[in-house]
């Protein structure tokens, strides 16, 4: 940048600013200024295009739930019918899987806020340093093991011949079957969702200045009564947030009822992957994916129906 | 003066935090019932330590706090009468004005039937009657600050705390806003400590000023006792004391780098005592020619080394080669004539012995 | 792998001497065919396989002599056959090369891929005429499969759970001791023939007449069973959850070669007998696919035979195989006719028509 000629000739400019004004200039001729107001459209191409490709996903899926496997040639009908919802309305057992995996994330959610609640206040509001890293990453560390690797840790912690009952035996108390039962499924889930849920928690805390909880203390409330009449309805977009995306995770899991659950504790997603892979029967598989998709939006309309979408905090507000 | 009139008692009451100082230092006062206090000083002068001890938030490490006659150490801040007003309000978002003035009456389990009214009186009473209903990010700053007032007195306290609730306003704001809580205060009575780093809000509000600094409380006086009698060079400073003289005590006066000055001893103090003189700038004369100072008990001249225009009045400093290393501060008013002195142009000054007050350099 | 130069002359070197012996192993295939005609060789070939005991086995006794005799690597996807299925099922319908070249399978599920039209057919393969019957499957035309070896679903149990000595029926399971102790498949495959003598009906009562065998489901049911799939027996054992369970023999010889003290029976009502197989989707080129029916011609000559199913410890589909040590004689390992008298062997095409029918009863019963 030495033997600068032209007009600047005589003034060094900064090297930055040289930079700038070439990727300014290399900008407006990919995306010129008169472009601009599309700006906001061009940043939103990919996620609309992910949209749009799930969407196409799920017509294909709608499309297949309407035809009815042939058992003597492995092959779709040809014709359209409603048959796998019929099937699915008449069965005892998926109604009883759909029950079980509604009833299985509502506790979950229960659960989770019960646990998540009290470790995201004491992390945003402790003035320890080493009490806040060491909450962190207790809540990290099992969060970057896969669900999978986690499950099989339960397997071997809660198993027959495992830590737990090794314990149980030595203060006397008889080995007994901790696994595949519903308790341990949602017990499992619990334990996945709970970084979840205290992420969505902490931010919704930190919101609340202490001197609010202070004030309701001068004003006469002891803490039970600032918990329940000014730090929950405060921390409220945070519980819904966490209370939207624990369910509908939990609803949808698969992998905790079909390591924990021990083969008789399906939810939603074991069903479907039995028809898809089990059975082969990629129709009715389709039905109950869409069945499970609707139930989910069902729920998450319900929450936003009953607390409003502006309860996650979006949109604007002064 | 009657032990039933006493709200509150402060003895020897101490914080130590463990960083070394103490944050207070065995701070002693009383208040009597329905009286207007303000603990006036800069951050870090242990002023709001001392305010949340009395509310309950921290508990001293020595000393005793009493509330008409009753300790309160042991009592947590919801079992103590007290109403509070934050710094930043503290309002409870979530709920309307009129849900946050009912707040403090359901927590204290008032009588639901009488809550109501009661809450329609308060907010009446802090000019918010006809916004009971708005949420509180609806209200203006000034409605906020007034809810929080109601909110505070609504359940008559015996004791009404306010922790800077104006400092964060604008100052039009804040001085109606003075006026506002001096009103309310006056009309219901309630004894107040309030808490301020702004000397004007404390001689405009109060009945009783504490000067801290420094985690103790340099003086205890009414607004013009402090504004004419400060204890000490750190309280004249305080309260608007702009121009200081270091040098040593002579009879009547001090002696600087040989200069004598005409000044009134505040304390008794020997001759040759090092001390420090205090002057405010509206106290020094300040005229074109020696006529114009002679009256004065010490008449100097100098040099006019900045000017700045304050609007109602003109700001001069000046250097006086008799007072080396001193910039004098004056205040200059006059309607016609706000340019009446160049920079560099020599002027007279001087003052009256009784307005340079001279104390014990004792910092 | 890190020295490309030593792998390479280690390759040539293996492939030049594979050439004289493998003329003699591949015995009755026409020397022309195999030293002048032959298609180009693909680099590798991917046949599916089941991971753990099985593919160790496979590739021993047959994937590794395959390389050395003819050069060409083959590369094992262990994908889950049931998820590999539709893979293979939507290539075929798409006109895409499949995704794998050789799928080794159950022949129940082989067979839903046969009656979908998307199988080669391998009558053409010259071992074939060495092998006995259980190499062909039943009712379907031609060897869109070829079967490997037979399989039983087993009694496989704990000694120390049964001091009286081994158990002799199914209905020895209802024993309340064995409440959560009991693991089976979780479409309940391989329990439900036996299942249906068990509740008192016969064979001839399937598909049409099932209620015995659901009976006896629901009475199973109350001893709350762990249901799992083929990895699950095999760790539940060695972690004492279970002390007994219906399972392929393989997952309880894997656990007793584990050091898992583990015996199993074949109580009086029977145990299911099935086979797995072999096959090749539609749709690869046609020299690879040359090679694909080669490897499954190798996988059906005794040699191959005898080193792969000593590793599964099943019976296979050429006669004159030497057992496994200990498994001469043994009830999983039938060879003689009088060895299938209590084996039930129920038709493919009966299976493949009934069996999500039986799957979702099941799991109504077990999901209860």
């Amino acid at each position: 940048m030495t033997d600068v000629t032209g007009p600047e000739g005589k003034r060094r400019y900064p090297l930055r600013w040289h930079v700038m004004d070439a990727l300014e200039g290399a900008a407006g001729v990919l995306w010129p200024r008169r472009m601009a107001p599309f700006t906001g459209w061009l940043l939103l191409a990919p996620a609309l295009l992910l949209v749009a490709v799930l969407v196409l996903g799920m017509v294909q899926i709608a499309e297949s739930s309407l035809h009815t496997l042939d058992r003597s040639t492995f092959l779709p009908s040809e014709d359209y019918t409603l048959e796998n919802y019929r099937t699915v309305a008449d069965s005892a057992t998926y109604l009883k899987v759909i029950w079980r995996s509604l009833y299985g994330s509502f506790l979950t959610v229960v659960f989770t806020l019960i646990l998540a609640f009290p470790y995201s206040y004491i992390l945003v509001r402790t003035n320890s340093a080493f009490t806040r890293k060491a909450l962190l990453v207790a809540l990290f560390l099992p969060f970057f093991i896969g669900q999978v690797v986690r499950a099989y840790g339960w397997l071997i912690i809660l198993g027959n011949a495992g830590l737990v009952n090794d314990a149980l035996e030595l203060i006397g108390v008889e080995r007994q079957r901790l696994l595949f039962s519903f308790p341990t499924v949602v017990f499992g889930l619990v334990q996945y969702m709970l970084p979840f849920a205290v992420l969505l928690l902490a931010p919704a805390l930190t919101a609340i200045p202490r001197e609010v909880e202070t004030a309701a203390g001068s004003l006469g409330a002891n803490w039970a009564r600032v918990l329940w009449h000014v730090v929950l309805p405060m921390a409220r977009p945070g519980l819904i947030g966490a209370t939207l995306v624990v369910s509908t995770l939990s609803l949808t899991d698969f992998a905790m009822p079909a390591m924990l659950g021990g083969g008789s504790q399906d939810f939603i997603a074991n069903a479907i992957y039995d028809q898809f892979f089990r059975t082969a029967d990629q129709g009715l598989g389709s039905a109950l994916a869409l069945l499970l998709v609707a139930i989910g939006s069902l729920l998450v309309g319900a929450i936003f129906a009953a607390f409003g979408a502006g309860t996650l905090a979006m949109g604007g507000r002064e | 003066m009657e032990e039933t009139a006493l709200t509150v008692r402060v003895h020897d009451v101490s914080m130590d935090f463990g960083s070394g100082t103490k944050a207070v230092d065995s701070a002693r006062f009383d208040l009597e019932t329905g009286r207007f206090l303000t603990v006036l000083g800069p951050s870090g002068s242990g002023k709001t330590t001392l305010l949340h001890m009395i509310a309950g938030f921290l508990k001293p490490t020595a000393g005793e706090i009493t509330i008409n006659g009753q300790p309160v150490d042991a009592l947590p801040p919801h079992r103590r009468s007290i109403g509070m007003v934050f710094q930043k309000l503290a309002l409870f978002p979530h709920m309307t004005a009129a849900e946050n003035v009912a707040f403090p009456l359901k927590m204290r389990r008032w009588n639901p039937k009488g809550i109501p009214a009661r809450v329609s009186d308060f907010l009446d009473l802090v000019k918010l009657g006809d916004y009971r209903d708005r949420r509180i990010h609806e209200l203006s700053g000034g409605q906020q600050q007034r809810v929080a007032i109601a909110r505070a007195l609504v359940f008559e306290p015996e004791l009404l705390l306010l922790d800077e609730p104006l400092a964060a306003l604008d100052r039009k704001l804040r001085e109606e806003m003075q006026l506002e809580f001096r009103r309310i205060q006056k009309e219901l009575g309630v004894t107040t400590i309030n808490v301020t780093h702004d000397q004007r809000e404390a001689l405009v509000v109060s009945d009783e000023i504490i000067v801290m600094d420094g985690g103790k409380i340099q003086q205890k006086a009414t607004p013009v006792a402090l504004y004419q009698q400060p204890a000490n060079d750190f309280v004249a400073g305080f309260v608007g004391v702009s121009t200081f003289l270091d040098g040593s005590a002579t009879e009547g006066g001090v002696e600087i780098q040989g200069t004598r000055c005409a000044g009134t001893h505040m304390t008794d103090i020997a001759a040759g005592t090092p001390v420090r003189g205090g002057i405010r700038a509206e106290q020094i004369r300040l005229g074109r020619s020696a006529q114009a100072v002679a009256d004065c008990d010490t008449r100097l001249t100098g040099h006019v080394s900045d000017m700045i225009f304050e609007g109602e009045r003109l700001l001069y400093v000046l250097n006086c080669p008799a007072l080396p290393g001193v910039d004098i501060q004056v205040y200059y008013h006059d309607p016609d004539a706000f340019d009446l002195f160049e920079i560099g142009s020599e002027v007279h000054f001087g003052w009256r012995a009784r307005d340079l007050r001279i104390f014990r350099a004792a910092r | 792998m890190t020295n490309l130069k030593g792998s390479v002359s280690r390759r040539t070197i293996l492939r030049a001497g594979a050439m004289t012996g493998g003329a003699a192993m591949l015995g009755t295939l026409p020397a022309t065919r195999l030293f002048a005609q032959e298609p180009e060789k693909p680099s590798e070939i991917i046949v599916r396989a089941w991971g753990g005991e099985w593919v160790e086995a496979l590739k021993k006794g047959v994937s590794d002599p395959f390389t050395e005799m003819t050069g060409i690597a083959v590369r094992h996807d262990l994908t889950e056959d049931n998820e590999i299925q539709p893979k293979v099922w939507a290539a075929v319908a798409q006109n895409r090369i499949p995704p794998i070249h050789i799928n080794w399978d159950t022949t129940t599920n082989a067979t839903k891929s046969a009656l979908r039209g998307v199988t080669e057919d391998l009558s053409d393969l010259s071992n074939l005429a060495e092998t006995t019957d259980l190499a062909k499957p039943v009712g379907l035309e031609g060897y869109p499969i070829v079967n490997t070896y037979g399989y039983v679903y087993v009694l496989a149990y704990r000694p120390e759970a049964f001091p009286d000595g081994p158990p002799t029926s199914w209905k020895d399971l209802l024993d309340p001791k064995f409440k959560g102790r009991i693991a089976l498949y979780n479409d309940g495959i391989g329990f439900h023939f036996p299942a249906q003598v068990a509740g008192g009906g016969s064979l001839e009562g399937i598909p049409d007449d099932m209620g015995p065998c659901w009976d006896f489901v629901e009475q199973m049911k109350a001893q709350e069973p762990l249901l799992g799939e083929d990895p699950d027996f095999t760790a539940w054992f060695q972690n004492d959850e279970i002390d007994a369970a219906c399972t392929i023999s393989t997952n309880a010889l894997a656990a007793k070669r584990n050091g898992v003290p583990i015996e199993w029976t074949v109580p009086v009502e029977g145990c299911k007998f099935d086979t797995d197989g072999l096959w090749i989707p539609k749709g690869l080129p046609e020299n690879e696919l040359y090679w694909a029916k080669q490897y499954i011609n190798f996988a059906i000559t005794a040699q191959a035979q005898q080193t792969w199913l000593d590793g599964l410890g099943l019976p296979g589909v050429v006669p004159g195989l030497t057992p496994p040590e200990g498994l001469a004689g043994d009830p999983s390992y039938p060879t003689e006719p009088e060895d299938f008298e209590h084996l039930i062997r129920i038709s493919s095409a009966v299976q493949v028509e009934n069996e999500s029918e039986w799957f979702s009863k099941f799991k109504e019963i077990m999901q209860g």
